[in-house]
């Protein structure tokens, strides 16, 4: 069966820096794939490449076969395509809700004259959006519900912003979720709680995943496969053991020395 | 949303536990919310539903023309209407996106103008209100979408350059063409009429009836499309394009990788403001038979901007109460009698509101007092004349008779036979002055500055009886100047705006 | 106007005079543009209030040639009595910019970048009327035509060429104060201090640079060019008002952009350029609707090169 996401030959280079090689990747449907590698290495910037916030230089992204190379990214995301980011971006001066709201505009149609005439398209809609805005903060369990949909955004606690940056990612409807990230500064008790939310997402929202992450824990527990990435290019895949054990993965972290004394 | 049970065996809890979603569920209870006469209007402004406050607003302004036949005070409360709508154009593109549109007053006067070419002599082209406004207005809208569209190359800093050339380029046309000639490729025309401007412009015709009782019909005519305009912004406000705005405005980058398409919602405010100034437009040429280029000079666009600031950039209601408050304010400020009242009023104001405790600020007032009086027989036992001067009560009379005038001849020092003759140079050297002390004043702490505060203030007094009073066309910029600055280091919000958190 | 055209064309003297008025508005714009772009980089602030600040320079060389006897009948001879023009007006000048800085700007250096350019509206407004109220709206002239018997207006002459005295003035006293600003800035320590601001506050300051400071002295150098730009003008173009700073501002500003806003050179090329355009867009197209022309063939170039000709494109990082 044809993987859901397939990078092809994807690379960019930033003045004389190649920031991603040659970059093959595929994510089957429903699976969940870690993306590892140092400080540096070119994760995130194969995220922004995917999602068009940078223009690849060569290589295709492939979502069910279609490239999507090119394409504006609000489009992409329209694609099916939605992400969180390292460093929060939240929509801090809206409310939980809103912020959540804010990301149903891909997949709503009513134009700015029925808003303004309040026609029954644009009604009906706004209905649709506040029903499935509730539906996805829900999924949080307790967290993100109640008193806490007025609250401004600003106001929620670290554990708590990453949670609505997940629920806002869901809301635009997309077939894959990247995932930069997600357990960055948390501690212990959260980290599990986000690793085991990753696999609800998974398993009960059906969405196929591409994480980054550092935290070695959480990409034991939940990952399918886990591809590892050096100055830009792949040095590693298979199951965590595999990757884990690979001397040039070892050699990426911790320096040449740890390979030789290991 | 109840409390964890508590664990066998501990005491029950006693204090905020907090983090438990019981205490957080109430923590509405305990925030402290604006404080004042101002938070209190603004809890009930909150409270009460929007169409409630609309209604409100639009049946006070039309009775005024009921309540007095004062032509002036309607006048005045037409010229308002019209600040409000532009007002609230401008809070479309910058208070809810979030850009620096420094061009908005180029789309007021292109309407103008297209209305004033429609409907008027100057090509004898009569066409009527019911044909010329609608696509006035829809020109005026396409007008938004073309110079918005270096938006999408550019961003924030460069926006605003690019909007103020198109005012720039406006300005120049408006006042140089009567002489268009198509770089001596083509005939001579008179588009625009030059510096003088189009005359003879038709008023409105609505249902057959022209509106010639001016100027009680714009009024009308104002606060009806102001009732319009203000239900459909709310409307597109409450909606997805709204939040989308509001979504532009806090982080463009998240947004467009939210699907949410920020080039196109970026052309869209820029329009719909757009529009709204192309109806203002209208209803400013027929309201004053003629369109004149001075009228759409960079000095009206940074009126606009601080009605806007001034009561909060982003809330429909505050943007229209900013413009209200300056408005009248400035008028106000024609007369020297009235521009007195406000002066001292506004000194007295800010006392209260910021000096605390209330020993100091009876501290401050008895020593602004005492200096005043100190100074002034000083000054009087040395050259009589310096004391003997006048009040200004109007453009030309001076008095020093009454209460008042009494008062301030013996807490300033004003000179006899000088500012009545408009010889301001005593006024020049008080405002001086009294700006190097406010910057003093801004730099020191603690007991220097309460200290530094009343030579500061009556610094102030001097300079606005002695000079400032009788020059209303040069203080309006100067208190709009700083107005702004005063408010970006204070109260950047306004007074009905929300407090924002940015991410730098 | 028609027909005017052609035969314009084809005469030299005309162009070169052209030529000539163009290089020397440049090099007053491409002056006033430095402060705007120096302030640009290390504040990534468009200083508005910039144009009022040379404004108040050509006020008070005025206010010099005026205290000196009059311009007609100097107490000085010629080269002490500019020199002083220039000294105070700079000298005025510096002070008025740092003291903006401290005042109006300082407070707002962790507010959104909106924030502060607004404030310098408003301040901008405020120096303008403070002009009207202190010194009247009715234009001032330096009255400097005749001084010594009109030598500054002299002119070196080759055939059918001239370049008047002032103008050469004008564009060597203009590079001369560039090249000292070039010097500055890239062979002392608070130059190197400046450009490090320019890239990266937090992190200069962490390298022990004082920040403050260097803003303080990146606006007191802008805004002593912009004051002895403003001597300049008055001594060329003779003719003040409190509200030259806005034309003038808007030119120069523009220039500092064209050349990539926050880039040196570039502001000096920009200025130039500005001023080239500008002139021949007068003396060949139109004088009324220059204006119109050059801003339209801005928002053109703007369109296509956002960060001008040398200036570097802003990374956003994700």
């Amino acid at each position: 069966m044809a993987p859901l996401l397939e990078l092809r030959g994807l690379g960019v280079t930033f003045g004389g820096l190649t920031a991603v090689d040659s970059l093959d990747l595929t994510v089957d449907e429903h699976e969940i794939v870690s993306l590892i590698g140092p400080n540096g290495a070119g994760k995130t910037t194969v995220l922004n490449l995917i999602t068009g916030a940078t223009r690849p230089d060569r290589g295709q992204v492939l979502l069910g076969g279609e490239n999507l190379v090119g394409l504006a990214p609000h489009r992409i995301t329209q694609r099916g395509i939605a992400r969180t980011f390292q460093s929060l971006r939240l929509f801090l001066n809206m409310t939980v809700k809103e912020n959540v709201m804010a990301a149903e505009y891909g997949r709503t149609h009513a134009t700015i004259v029925e808003q303004m005439l309040q026609l029954p398209r644009a009604r009906r809609e706004e209905r649709e959006i506040h029903a499935f805005a509730e539906e996805r903060l829900a999924f949080f369990g307790e967290r993100l519900m109640g008193y806490r949909w007025n609250q401004p955004a600003y106001s929620l606690s670290y554990a708590n912003r990453r949670r609505l940056e997940i629920a806002r990612a869901t809301a635009t409807r997309p077939r894959v979720l990247l995932l930069d990230e997600p357990a960055a500064g948390m501690n212990p008790v959260e980290t599990h709680e986000i690793a085991e939310l990753i696999g609800k997402l998974r398993d009960d929202g059906g969405y196929t995943i591409l994480l980054i992450e550092h935290d070695m824990h959480v990409v034991e527990t939940i990952s399918d496969r886990v591809v590892a990435l050096d100055h830009g290019v792949k040095i590693a895949e298979g199951s965590f053991d595999e990757v884990a054990t690979d001397p040039r993965v070892v050699e990426a972290y911790l320096g040449t020395k740890a390979t030789v004394t290991k | 949303m109840s409390a964890p049970a508590p664990t066998p065996g501990a005491e029950p809890a006693t204090s905020p536990q907090i983090g438990v979603d019981e205490w957080v569920r109430r923590s509405g209870e305990r925030i402290v919310g604006p404080a004042g006469a101002l938070g209190a209007l603004r809890r009930a402004a909150e409270r009460t539903p929007w169409y409630v406050l609309l209604a409100v607003f639009v049946g006070l302004v039309s009775a005024i023309p009921e309540l007095t036949s004062n032509q002036y005070i309607i006048g005045v409360a037409a010229d308002t209407m019209l600040y409000v709508l532009l007002a609230v154009g401008l809070n479309v593109a910058v208070g809810w996106a979030g850009l620096l549109d420094l061009g908005y007053i180029a789309f007021y006067g292109f309407a103008a103008y297209l209305y004033a070419e429609l409907s008027s002599g100057h090509y004898n082209l009569h066409w009527p209100t019911w044909q010329s406004v609608p696509l006035v207005i829809a020109a005026t809208i396409l007008l938004g979408f073309v110079l918005a569209l270096p938006s999408r190359r550019l961003s924030g800093d460069y926006l605003a350059i690019v909007t103020l050339f198109f005012l720039e380029i406006f300005n120049n046309f408006t006042n140089n063409g009567y002489a268009w000639n198509w770089l001596g490729f083509g005939a001579t025309h008179n588009i625009t009429g030059g510096p003088t401007g189009l005359t003879n412009v038709d008023p409105f015709r609505v249902f057959g009836h022209e509106l010639t009782n001016r100027p009680t019909d714009y009024l009308w005519v104002a606060t009806g499309g102001f009732a319009v305009i203000a239900v459909l912004l709310t409307f597109v406000n409450r909606s997805r394009t709204g939040r989308a705005w509001r979504a532009l405005r806090d982080d463009p980058l998240a947004a467009e990788l939210m699907g949410m398409p920020v080039k196109w919602l970026m052309l869209l405010a820029v329009a719909v403001g757009a529009g709204v100034a192309g109806f203002a437009g209208t209803v400013n040429a027929a309201y004053y038979q003629g369109v004149f280029p001075t009228t759409f000079y960079f000095p009206l666009l940074i009126t606009i901007y601080v009605m806007a600031i001034l009561g909060g950039a982003g809330s429909l209601g505050g943007v229209a109460v900013g413009a209200i408050v300056v408005n009248v304010l400035l008028e106000v400020l024609r007369t020297p009698n009235h521009a007195r009242w406000v002066f001292y009023a506004a000194v007295l104001i800010g006392l209260l509101a910021k000096v605390r405790p209330w020993r100091l600020l009876a501290g401050v007032l008895a020593g602004l007092v005492a200096f005043g009086v100190v100074v002034n027989q000083v000054v009087g036992a040395v050259w009589p004349r310096g004391v003997h001067g006048a009040i200004a009560m109007g453009p030309t009379s001076f008095t020093t008779h009454g209460f008042f005038a009494t008062c301030l001849r013996h807490w300033l020092v004003l000179p006899a036979h000088t500012y009545e003759a408009s010889n301001y140079q005593i006024g020049n050297y008080a405002f001086v002055l009294t700006i190097a002390l406010v910057l003093a004043c801004t730099a020191a702490t603690g007991w220097k500055r309460w200290v530094l505060l009343v030579p500061t203030i009556w610094g102030a007094a001097l300079a606005w009886e002695t000079t400032l009073i009788e020059q209303a066309p040069t203080v309006r910029p100067l208190l709009l100047g700083v107005i702004l600055i005063v408010l970006m280091a204070t109260r950047p919000a306004g007074l009905f705006g929300k407090t924002r958190v940015e991410v730098v | 106007m028609s027909g005017v055209l052609a035969f314009q064309l084809y005469d030299w003297r005309y162009f070169f005079a052209e030529l000539v008025a163009g290089f020397t508005i440049g090099s007053l714009y491409a002056l006033i543009a430095l402060g705007y772009t120096m302030v640009y980089g290390v504040l990534k602030l468009l200083n508005f209030a910039h144009g009022d600040v040379y404004m108040v320079g050509a006020f008070i060389g005025w206010f010099v040639l005026n205290a000196l006897g009059s311009p007609l009948k100097p107490v000085l001879p010629l080269v002490p009595l500019l020199a002083l023009a220039f000294a105070a007006a700079m000298a005025g000048c510096s002070v008025l910019g740092v003291l903006i800085e401290r005042f109006a700007y300082r407070p707002l250096r962790q507010a959104p970048r909106i924030a502060p350019l607004i404030t310098a509206l408003g301040v901008s407004f405020f120096l303008e009327q403070t002009g009207v109220l202190l010194w009247g709206a009715t234009p001032r002239t330096y009255d400097t035509y005749d001084l010594r018997k009109g030598e500054l207006f002299g002119s070196l002459t080759a055939g059918n060429f001239s370049i008047a005295y002032v103008q050469i003035f004008a564009f060597l006293a203009s590079a001369l104060l560039m090249i000292a600003l070039s010097l500055f800035v890239w062979r002392t320590r608070t130059g190197k201090a400046m450009r490090a601001v320019s890239v990266d506050p937090e992190a200069a300051s962490m390298m022990g640079i004082d920040v403050d400071r260097v803003i303080s002295v990146t606006f007191l150098l802008g805004s002593a060019l912009a004051g002895a730009a403003g001597v300049m003008t008055g001594l060329i173009y003779q003719n003040l008002n409190p509200y030259m700073g806005f034309g003038a501002g808007l030119k120069a500003f523009t220039a500092a952009v064209v050349g990539g806003i926050g880039n040196i050179g570039g502001a000096m090329i920009g200025g130039l350029l500005i001023g080239l355009v500008e002139t021949f867009t007068a003396g060949y197209l139109s004088s009324q609707f220059q204006d119109l022309i050059v801003f339209s063939a801005l928002v053109i170039f703007m369109l296509f090169r956002p960060t001008g000709l040398r200036g570097t494109p802003l990374l956003q990082k994700v």
